[in-house]
């Protein structure tokens, strides 16, 4: 690569690379060869006036590296990596649908977040890009229906599901092709939720954009807002108070628990085993009581402020959370008791969407399915972040990889949570939540990323020394999961769908922002 | 005349009729209720005293809905089908003795355990039908699974069902009922248990409610079912488990007979057969709540690879005991 | 006879939970209802799978325009006399959401909104006493659209 290369340090991970346009795959290309298990994070995109940046976040060992390159706005072609790893199809894709970017080679450049009847060449992330106008344009336009009733051609019938089913609490569409009762063909098409987060995070200030991107989604929302503000702390170079590092480690935790506990309980409803679901939820709720009352919320904590935490704990508050906690701990043994043994749970759920550590790497999945599928990874472990350093929990592993082993990570996580939550009340230290920090941010760039409980959940902000920042990208674990939904499914038996589908625990506003 | 007017009583008012619909709907909140308990809720509780008119609310509700026929459907076919399944089921209760004697009178002759269980088998088809009407994916695929489901699991049922008759010697179901001084459930225990499993595959019920599997296929056949057709398929699939239970009553659990202290001996009989039933519809809906749903496929091996061979071997089983050791012990 | 109806229709609202773009906030809590402490199934509300089904459609979250048309088609398909919940700030104006390119803003641009619930999301009892509130003016009868 020789002159091509230069390396930057910075807050873009370990190491940013600029590379010139063509450059990108074999740089991709030779990390990969320095390491098998690197896989991609997110592929970030910047309008840069003339130009067009793209970051490639790349992830090896547990840290990121950064690959930056540029493209012409007029001609943005650059060649696809997604033959290289097939986990960044769906980056491409969404990078094509919100900047224009055209990739070359890539397998199936269908539109993924926009809906069907949004105007051609319009790209909203680009500042440029006249929205209002063109929308009002495109009115007058036909609108395209959706095909809604199954076809058939041949022995293969076409089901759809969605966008409202059951089977999802949220709306997205997927085209299932079944020959008999196996599954042939999985198309998923998401964008049903899409409220596009990143522009409007650029037309708030930073203050309004940790409620905005709170509500990206409200199961995981204190790791979205965390992730952001710890990102903006990273351009400001604030040094968080460590009892506040504390305290949003328990906020996040419980968040953890919460989320573990109803995907737990919705995979119940998903198998038809109603009463684990109704068991599930009557013990999560404790856990909605503690952060409502550490926070003020049940379920959008807002807990979490540039420069610390917006809440102080209070003393009275430890017993409680501490008997709470305990109890709750108590009652899991319970839940051991049903996933180990119930016969009917297990005949559901073991050796059921099996994925292999191999397609896993593949894929770039994150979280609790990378974790059941044997690969160690979690942000929690390998970049410390808040209190993480300093409170000794286990990394969790399985080796199966089916839904079942999914299942099995998020409970034994619960308990985990349990006991971090414990131990960062036990160590508690004193001292100030929270620490001015100035309205306007200074120009700057960081990447950051926490383990949300689906998973590495990742933030970029790019900041032009203004109150409003100039980009924020996310990469949430769903979005990673999604493709490794596709190879799960196909293959498989139809029925098999829902509880392989619920193990990766799907989130669209997530996936779609 | 006077015949004819207690004719007319029985078959509309009671024990027909009219007990059946009013006795249905009790089980429907009962097993509401149990089902509430066993997930730590409470249930239905503001409709009526303890939430006992829920499922009236519920019936006249739907009654007074907008009728929609989607424009896809076979209409006529779509209008029939779930009244016809209803009237199926209703018509197969009034052959069981629910007092002693069957709903209309002297209408038991030898053979009609058969004849019963073949009119079920036709409210079943009444009820693919429906589904299959509505030219919709899940509503297809759930009348599918109703018919792959049911044919499957009619042949253990039948064979199951031969066991008591073996023992008492008769296919009519009120001599079978009365020929119990001691219950077949405790002569032929191995019958009985595979008769409750299979029938709560054959009712649909969990682990078997294949059918009904709403994060599969929405509402199964019900999908584009709503009002006044939805209040009917929804009566079949209760009434099909009133008469499921009351099946096993028949069979195995003595049917209505039981001690006469004083009075009438009707009275007596009608008591037991309605808390012979709700024992049943406990157990079933204890079942229910205890186990996920099984897979399609899985519940049709399981029946042909299990229960098939297991219920002619319990077929054997009672034949050999009816015929040597019985008649030592009696 | 129209009282009887009346009557159970006020014991039995059947109800279809469509999310038209939410951040799951309002969803998780529209499901905690049917869950042990707050089992909404006491008031005879149940949760059914199919438009054709359900009495009153809870919306959470502001509509985007790839859901539009759907929520639209839902609403159509529910048989009369039908009523809708607006659960949540997106679902009543557009929250947060308000403004963005894909956001059309609260339910009420699309279909007819008989409550409105905000919150962010409204806690379970918020969301019991707006059903509660619908039933009420339920009595003197007046469906969508008449």
């Amino acid at each position: 690569m020789g002159s091509r290369v230069k390396i930057q340090s910075g807050y873009l991970g370990k190491a940013a690379i600029e590379v010139k346009a063509g450059a990108n795959r074999d740089t991709v290309k030779s990390l990969l060869e320095a390491n098998k298990e690197a896989g991609i994070v997110a592929l970030t995109g910047l309008d840069m006036a003339k130009k067009i940046g793209l970051m490639y976040h790349m992830c090896t060992n547990g840290v990121i590296v950064t690959i930056k390159t540029e493209i012409p706005k007029k001609n943005p072609k650059i060649a696809t990596i997604s033959d290289l790893i097939p986990g960044a199809q769906f980056h491409e894709r969404e990078a094509a649908d919100l900047f224009g970017v055209i990739f070359e080679g890539h397998p199936n450049p269908a539109r993924l977040v926009l809906p069907d009847d949004w105007p051609e060449n319009l790209y909203p992330l680009r500042k440029d890009a006249k929205i209002d106008e063109a929308l009002a344009n495109a009115e007058t336009a036909p609108r395209q229906t959706e095909a809604v009733q199954a076809e058939s051609e041949g022995d293969i019938v076409n089901i759809i599901i969605g966008p409202q089913h059951p089977a999802l609490l949220e709306p997205e569409k997927f085209s299932v092709k079944v020959e008999g009762e196996t599954v042939k063909q999985v198309e998923p098409r998401i964008g049903y939720v899409h409220r596009g987060i990143e522009k409007a995070a650029e037309q708030r200030t930073y203050l309004q954009d940790v409620y905005l991107v709170e509500r990206i989604c409200g199961i995981c929302n204190s790791c979205h807002a965390a992730c952001f503000v710890e990102t903006v702390e990273k351009i400001l170079g604030t040094e968080v108070p460590l009892r506040a590092q504390y305290l949003r480690t328990i906020i996040l935790e419980l968040n953890r628990l919460h989320s573990h506990m109803l995907l737990l309980g919705h995979a119940g409803l998903e198998i038809g085993y109603e009463t684990l679901f109704q068991y599930m939820w009557r013990d999560r709720e404790p856990v909605m009581d503690l952060t409502e009352q550490l926070t003020g919320n049940r379920v959008i904590s807002s807990a979490m402020t540039v420069g610390g935490i917006r809440r102080d704990l209070q003393e009275t508050d430890i017993p409680k959370v501490k008997t709470q906690i305990t109890t709750l701990k108590k009652k899991m043994d319970f839940y051991y008791k049903l996933f180990e043994n119930e016969p009917s749970f297990k005949i559901r759920t073991q050796n059921v969407g099996v994925l292999s550590k191999e397609d896993a790497l593949k894929l770039s999945v994150v979280g609790p399915v990378a974790r059941a599928s044997g690969i160690a990874i979690d942000v929690r472990k390998d970049e410390p972040y808040e209190a993480y350093g300093e409170i000794p929990f286990n990394l969790i592993t399985r080796d199966e990889g089916d839904s079942w082993a999914r299942l099995m990570v998020r409970l034994d996580e619960v308990v985990e949570s349990i006991n971090i939550i414990d131990y960062a009340l036990d160590h508690m230290p004193s001292g100030p939540f929270r620490v001015k920090v100035p309205r306007v941010v200074v120009a700057g760039e960081a990447i950051n990323h926490v383990e949300a409980p689906r998973g590495e959940l990742f933030y970029y902000v790019k900041s032009q020394g203004t109150a409003y920042p100039e980009r924020v990208k996310v990469r949430t674990p769903t979005f990673a999961n999604i493709p490794a939904f596709i190879n799960i499914a196909e293959g498989g038996n139809i029925a098999d769908v829902p509880p392989s589908f619920v193990s990766l625990d799907p989130c669209f506003s997530c996936t779609d922002r | 005349m006077v015949v004819d007017l207690w004719f007319v009583f029985r078959v509309l008012v009671f024990p027909g009729f009219t007990f059946i619909f009013f006795f249905t709907m009790f089980c429907d909140w009962m097993e509401r209720k149990i089902e509430a308990r066993m997930q730590n809720r409470v249930g239905p509780a503001f409709t009526g005293p303890a939430g006992i008119l829920q499922p009236f609310a519920d019936i006249i509700k739907l009654l007074s809905k907008e009728d929609i026929i989607p424009s896809g459907a076979k209409r006529n076919v779509f209008r029939l089908a779930p009244i016809l399944a209803f009237s199926f089921v209703v018509f197969a209760f009034s052959f069981l003795p629910i007092d002693g004697s069957a709903v209309i009178p002297n209408s038991s002759f030898a053979g009609d355990l058969i004849f019963v269980m073949a009119l079920i088998t036709i409210a079943n088809f009444f009820l693919f039908l429906s589904g299959w009407a509505s030219s919709n994916p899940y509503g297809d695929i759930g009348a599918t699974r109703v018919l792959t489901q049911f044919l499957g699991y009619d042949i253990p049922l039948t064979l199951l069902a031969l066991a008591p008759a073996f023992i008492a010697g008769s296919l009519t179901i009120s001599v079978i009922a009365a020929n119990q001084y001691l219950p077949f459930a405790i002569l032929a225990p191995w019958a009985f248990v595979l008769f409750i499993v299979t029938l709560q595959a054959e009712l649909e019920k969990d682990p078997f409610d294949i059918p009904h599997a709403e994060s599969e296929v929405i509402g199964g056949l019900e999908t584009e079912f709503g009002g006044g057709k939805l209040a009917f398929l929804r009566l079949t699939r209760d009434v099909q488990i009133v008469f499921g239970a009351a099946l096993v009553v028949e069979l195995f659990l003595g049917g209505p007979y039981g001690p006469v202290f004083f009075g009438l001996p009707e009275l007596w009989y009608f008591l037991w057969f309605v808390l012979k039933i709700l024992a049943v519809v406990l157990i079933t809906e204890y079942v229910t709540c205890l186990f996920a749903r099984l897979r399609i496929d899985q519940v049709l091996s399981g029946n042909w690879k299990v229960l098939l061979p297991l219920s002619v071997l319990s077929l054997a089983l009672t034949v050999a005991v009816a015929t040597w050791i019985y008649p030592l012990v009696m | 006879m129209s009282k009887l109806a009346t009557w159970a229709r006020l014991k039995s609202p059947w109800v279809l939970h469509f999310n038209s773009g939410a951040c799951n906030g309002c969803d998780i809590e529209v499901i905690a209802l049917l869950t042990p402490r707050y089992d909404v199934e006491r008031f005879g509300i149940k949760l059914e799978g199919s438009p054709r089904h359900a009495d009153v459609l809870l919306t959470t979250g502001s509509v985007t325009k790839q859901c539009a048309e759907r929520l639209k088609r839902i609403y159509e398909q529910m048989p009369e006399p039908k009523f809708v919940v607006a659960i949540g700030a997106c679902a009543c104006s557009g929250g947060v959401f308000k403004g963005n390119y894909n956001v059309l803003d609260g339910v009420d641009k699309v279909i007819p909104v008989n409550v409105y619930i905000p919150g962010c999301p409204p806690k379970p009892e918020a969301i019991i006493d707006g059903v509660v509130k619908l039933l009420n003016s339920v009595k003197e009868a007046k469906p969508n659209g008449k």
